[in-house]
């Protein structure tokens, strides 16, 4: 494997944990309020929707739709070799959002790409500790 | 009951720093708001010292320190663009309640200059908090900056509303107009700058793309900035050199932080903050006679108008179509100075949109200064409204000329 040569996240150990443990296992795990069984990202210790406390978490489909996207024409460090890279919010089938840099997709065509198309998860190892989620169109 | 506090404070000048734009020799953050404070009280009269209270995004406390003055009513609120709204809002509510009778509500930012410097002379502003949600969940994929985000929305209002990116263009257009009558503003023409001057749509399109659907043209300039704006009861409103311009309401709101929260990408908080703003002052949409709104990219200027009543829902573009919002237009004129597209942004650039109001209420607009012929309206009504953040947050003033 190549150095991953992009920012790398530094997990918040306290909040945000098992999102990153289940990244390593190549699964997308999210929280989930046990109260009003609504799924939000990014991870709370709170729901954001009824303010409950009691969150669990659980393994999502990896599953979900193009919201919104843009084609990043500028960018810096390793990014930067990358461009013009597509970037998109996620509706996930649970429910809220993710963002992510789309695969699958060619910036140079942003015309082609449409909201609403399904896309699946994908994890790439980013270092011993992060495995980085991106979203990648069905060929 | 609390009183509905529409019209017991005003604004009673406005002023720069003494330098805007390009500042080629370099500044600082501190300059810009020293030189803009220093402005501004020489233009109303009165010395810092009759300060009661100051505000200023991240800095009020150290400018009373370096001031030596001791102000009792301190705001330091920082949310980007809309803080000076938000503060002019606060510093009202304050006035009302009888704690404090006048006000400084202050901008310096070097924008420009902070890349020569080296990020020194910008207030300290260090690396974001790793642990931060932003920092974990958006900054690993590539972004950077404003435009990076916002052109997701532009993405879904063509989406959801059928917009174009020649509907969007438009605004430049008619923007960078306004900025032909205003010659301090940096693309004022081809003499203050090598793209100044008119701009055709196709001119819009041909532009390079920063951050697909948005082009350069559609995007702020980044420049240095000074500016402040006195607020003072209503009581003494009239005591100063210069007219006072009416606080008739004021809202903020705010629906997000992080784009991630963001909603509905095509609508903003400043649907409730311009509610909260025309119910105090017992007015609507339909009565303003010039807008001023934040235009970081000509999406925030469309959405904004949508949100604030001026055009109906998705067809934000319309209040420029045809460029009649610029000089002569048949509707109502939007961002006299040029705005953020062509006038100056250094980042947070609601003061702009203060200044330039007050001058267009005041009659000022055309001081032999900041404007020449055609650039003062008639307008006694305005409506501002900043936007910060990644349309995350937002002030909206309704501000009416004195009688």
């Amino acid at each position: 494997m190549a150095d991953y040569n992009k920012p790398i996240p530094d997990p918040d150990p306290y909040t945000t944990g098992p999102f990153w443990d289940g990244a390593k296992q190549g699964k997308l795990v999210l929280p989930r309020c046990t109260d009003c069984n609504r799924a939000h990202f990014y991870p709370r210790i709170i729901c954001p929707f009824c303010h409950s406390t009691a969150i669990e978490w659980f393994e999502a489909s990896g599953e979900g739709w193009i919201h919104t996207f843009a084609v990043q024409h500028r960018a810096f460090g390793g990014w930067a070799d990358e461009v013009p890279f597509v970037t998109a919010y996620i509706d996930l089938k649970e429910g809220d959002r993710m963002f992510t840099v789309l695969r699958g997709v060619d910036g140079n065509k942003p015309e082609e790409i449409k909201i609403g198309t399904p896309v699946k998860v994908e994890f790439e190892k980013a270092s011993d500790e992060v495995h980085i989620p991106f979203w990648r169109v069905a060929g | 009951m609390p009183s509905n506090p529409s019209m017991s404070a005003a604004i009673v000048g406005a002023a720069e720093s003494n330098k805007i734009g390009y500042i080629e020799e370099g500044t600082t953050n501190n300059i810009l708001f020293i030189e803009a404070i220093k402005n501004v009280c020489d233009q109303v009269g009165i010395r810092p010292s009759d300060i009661e209270g100051i505000a200023a995004p991240n800095a009020a406390n150290f400018l009373a320190e370096y001031l030596g003055i001791h102000p009792k009513w301190i705001d330091t609120t920082s949310v980007g663009g809309c803080s000076f709204q938000m503060q002019v809002h606060h510093a009202m509510a304050a006035i009302n309640a009888g704690i404090i009778d006048i006000a400084v509500v202050a901008h310096g930012e070097s924008g420009y200059s902070a890349r020569k410097n080296r990020g020194r002379g910008r207030g300290g502003r260090g690396a974001g908090d790793p642990w931060a949600p932003s920092s974990m969940f958006d900054e690993p994929y590539g972004t950077s900056g404003a435009p990076s985000n916002y052109s997701h929305a532009m993405t879904r209002h063509m989406h959801r509303w059928g917009s174009t990116k020649e509907d969007f263009a438009q605004i430049a257009v008619t923007t960078r107009d306004w900025a032909t009558l205003n010659p301090r503003a940096v693309m004022h023409s081809r003499e203050t700058h090598p793209a100044g001057g008119p701009v055709t749509i196709q001119d819009v399109l041909d532009s390079r793309l920063i951050s697909w659907p948005l082009n350069l043209l559609d995007c702020c300039l980044v420049t240095d900035h000074g500016g402040a704006v006195i607020v003072a009861s209503a009581e003494r409103a009239r005591s100063f050199r210069t007219p006072p311009v009416w606080i008739a309401g004021a809202g903020e709101n705010i629906s997000h932080s992080s784009m991630l929260e963001m909603g509905d990408f095509t609508a903003t908080s400043a649907y409730a903050s311009g509610h909260a703003a025309y119910r105090m002052a017992g007015m609507g949409p339909s009565e303003m006679e010039l807008a001023m709104i934040y235009d970081s990219f000509t999406v925030t200027a469309a959405i904004t108008a949508e949100m604030l009543g001026l055009t109906p829902r998705g067809e934000g573009p319309s209040l420029w179509e045809g460029g009649k919002a610029g000089p002569g237009g048949a509707g109502i004129p939007v961002n006299t100075n040029g705005g953020g597209l062509s006038f100056s942004h250094s980042g947070m650039y609601g003061m702009m949109l203060l200044v330039e109001a007050y001058r267009q209420l005041s009659g000022t607009a055309e001081d032999g200064v900041h404007g020449i012929e055609g650039k003062q309206t008639s307008a006694k009504t305005a409506v501002v409204n900043g936007t910060g953040g990644s349309l995350s947050v937002t002030g909206t003033l309704v501000l009416v000329a004195d009688d």
